[in-house]
């Protein structure tokens, strides 16, 4: 009787998460197909999962079959599927925050955010600090731009999240849009420190110090990116920004780099026909803008290439 | 096991960083041009602030969401509670503290149209003063007067003798807004400067007009009309508002065209008395205005190419 009463003292006074892992760990029925799930093996997933098998499923076992379910689905890019096993999952446990969050993200991933707040919110009500709930609703109020509330979601997310260099990335762009220079360069450097090869961080760099002004320090940490072998938009955005910097000669030199891999690249064409311009070789300059500007074409690169050409035609 | 390997996975922002395309590239490239172009090298930009009670809080959180993304604004008009709102930015208050104010708005109790006064004016037929408002007003903006604003502000009032809109650009901010929002049918009009002023927003709901007279060469205007097919009016007060909100609307169509870009926050459904969906309206005004931000820089940037330009070429010649 002591016994008991104190496992029942130990489990009130748990907090909620250690009761919901305690809850969760599967060591019944479902342990196979969690392997399965473990070994990344979507398709063995879904075939153990038979209607019949999760018929014999009870309480968590149950909730995990639900989970792994929709997850192999979804990972198999079936997601309409997975969006009605999760709210079938949600329907029957509308407490779990595993299955609730997991109907967020799919939700939010098609574009209905204020649906998948909705979700978001439930979880959080079950487990405050739950990384996937917090980290949907810090995509959402950043896109939504509610930017202090989407850098507090990340600061929770990252608590669980530390290692995963990506979410230091997002939650820095969302620093960069508050312009919250130094934390954000603190957060870069989080990312760059677990990817070290991972060109993205470069990147973020390069724009927070463009941001503050450092066009030098940009275009190092540009060709820091590039050094990691980062694709052809890191050297559209150094031609771009050597023309900010008035050095048109290198700038060429970069574009002409991009054309040749990508003829009829934007950004590229842009940049020659400005340093054509710098130089007052206004003829050069038109042919690059009407390649730019096609008649048949309508979006925002044509049409600005458009009224740069009529600014200056041909002489 | 802690967490599935599908779980962390899954838990992936969806955003890519930084958009490295051509056009995105190009695009914040030219954005950036815009923003640290000289006066004079890109239109000069007007923030316009429509009519619309209490949906006009929206605006709110459209200026929160240009002023996140360093959206240049040179210029602020406004009518009726967009006349409040661009007041208190053009007069340089702080957000926060426009939030703040925004925030403590009580249409119902201890102001011009509180239940007694209501009751005052149907007994005694008789119009009711607009004092408190623009005791109200002189809290969040004190005394200050047009040329001291921060940028530069015009507000729209009517003349209920004449039926010509004024352009308020100069004296007393607070009396200038108090007869911008000073609503016919209920408060006596304004007597200021030899006029009889009622709310701006019966013949001028979105002030385009007065932006253009502050010389704003690209206007970006805020609109925050009532949804009046679903609204259902259930007293004097509401059917008044309704006859000027539909009427404003006619009026707006042609407004509408002189805009250069419309941020249009969906806060028709929202009534004069509820007070309680001002954060909401606000709301609504972050998201609309984030979700139109890229095409607003678009549009600002495509105005700006022609001046922007004639500095590009100009240094061989």
């Amino acid at each position: 009787m002591r016994i008991a009463s104190l496992a029942l003292l130990v489990l009130l006074a748990s907090p909620a998460r250690a009761w919901r892992l305690w809850g969760e760990a599967s060591d019944k029925k479902i342990r196979p197909v969690q392997e399965l799930h473990d070994a990344r093996k979507p398709l063995e997933v879904l075939a153990a999962l038979t209607p019949d098998f999760i018929s014999t499923l009870r309480g968590t076992d149950l909730r995990q079959a639900y989970v792994l379910k929709g997850d192999s689905l979804d990972f198999l890019g079936r997601a309409d599927e997975a969006l009605g096993v999760y709210q079938l999952g949600v329907k029957l446990f509308p407490k779990n925050v595993d299955l609730l969050t997991r109907q967020g993200d799919l939700l939010h991933r098609t574009g209905l955010d204020e649906q998948a707040r909705a979700f978001y919110a439930r979880a959080l009500v079950f487990e405050p600090r739950h990384f996937g709930a917090q980290l949907g609703l810090a995509e959402i109020d950043r896109r939504s731009g509610f930017l202090d509330r989407s850098a507090s979601h990340y600061e929770i997310a990252l608590e669980t999240l530390d290692g995963r260099a990506d979410v230091w990335r997002s939650y820095a762009e969302t620093l960069l849009a508050q312009r919250d220079w130094t934390t954000a360069e603190l957060a870069i450097a989080r990312a760059i420190k677990i990817e070290p090869k991972n060109p993205e961080g470069h990147v973020l760099t390069a724009f927070a110090r463009r941001a503050q002004g450092d066009g030098a320090g940009a275009l190092t940490a540009l060709d820091a990116a590039l050094a990691l072998g980062v694709g052809v938009g890191a050297r559209r955005a150094k031609a771009l920004w050597l023309v900010e910097a008035d050095r048109h000669a290198e700038a060429v030199s970069e574009a002409d780099a991009i054309l040749k891999a990508f003829p009829g690249d934007g950004a590229a064409l842009w940049v020659r026909a400005r340093a054509h311009l710098a130089r007052g070789r206004y003829a050069d300059a038109a042919a690059d803008l009407s390649a730019l500007a096609p008649d048949s074409r309508h979006d925002f690169t044509a049409r600005a290439a458009r009224l740069l050409r009529a600014r200056y035609p041909a002489r | 096991m802690k967490f599935g390997w599908l779980a962390l996975l899954l838990a992936a922002p969806a955003f890519a960083s930084p958009d490295l395309s051509s056009e995105a590239l190009l695009r914040d490239h030219l954005w950036r041009e815009v923003r640290q172009a000289p006066a004079g090298r890109r239109p000069k930009v007007g923030l316009v602030l429509s009519a619309g009670s209490l949906r006009g809080v929206a605006h709110v959180g459209v200026i929160q969401a240009l002023e996140n993304a360093g959206f240049p604004i040179d210029a602020v008009a406004g009518t009726s509670m967009g006349a409040v709102v661009g007041a208190m930015y053009a007069s340089g208050l702080p957000l926060k503290k426009i939030f703040e104010w925004t925030s403590t708005i009580n249409v119902g109790s201890g102001n011009d149209l509180s239940s007694a006064r209501l009751i005052s004016l149907l007994l005694f037929d008789k119009l009711l003063s607009s004092e408190k408002t623009e005791i109200m007003l002189r809290k969040g903006l004190g005394g200050i007067r047009f040329d001291q604003t921060l940028k530069p502000f015009a507000c729209v009032a009517m003349d209920v003798y004449t039926g010509e809109a004024i352009i308020f650009r100069d004296g007393d901010v607070a009396k200038a807004v108090r007869a911008s929002m000073n609503l016919p049918g209920i408060f006596r009009p304004l007597e200021y400067r030899h006029r009889f002023l009622v709310d701006g927003g019966v013949v001028n709901y979105i002030p385009v007009d007065a932006a253009k007279l502050l010389g704003a060469e690209w206007t970006l205007a805020s609109v925050t009309e009532t949804d009046y097919t679903t609204a259902r009016p259930e007293n004097v007060l509401e059917s008044l508002l309704q006859v000027i909100d539909i009427r404003g609307s006619y009026l707006s169509q042609e407004q509408r065209r002189h805009a250069d870009f419309l941020i249009e926050p969906p806060v028709g459904d929202i009534g004069m008395f509820e007070d309680h969906r001002i954060n909401e309206a606000i709301e609504k005004g972050v998201i609309t205005a984030s979700a139109r931000l890229e095409a607003a820089k678009e549009s600002l940037i495509l105005a700006s190419v022609p001046k922007l330009a004639d500095g590009w070429g100009v240094k061989t010649k």
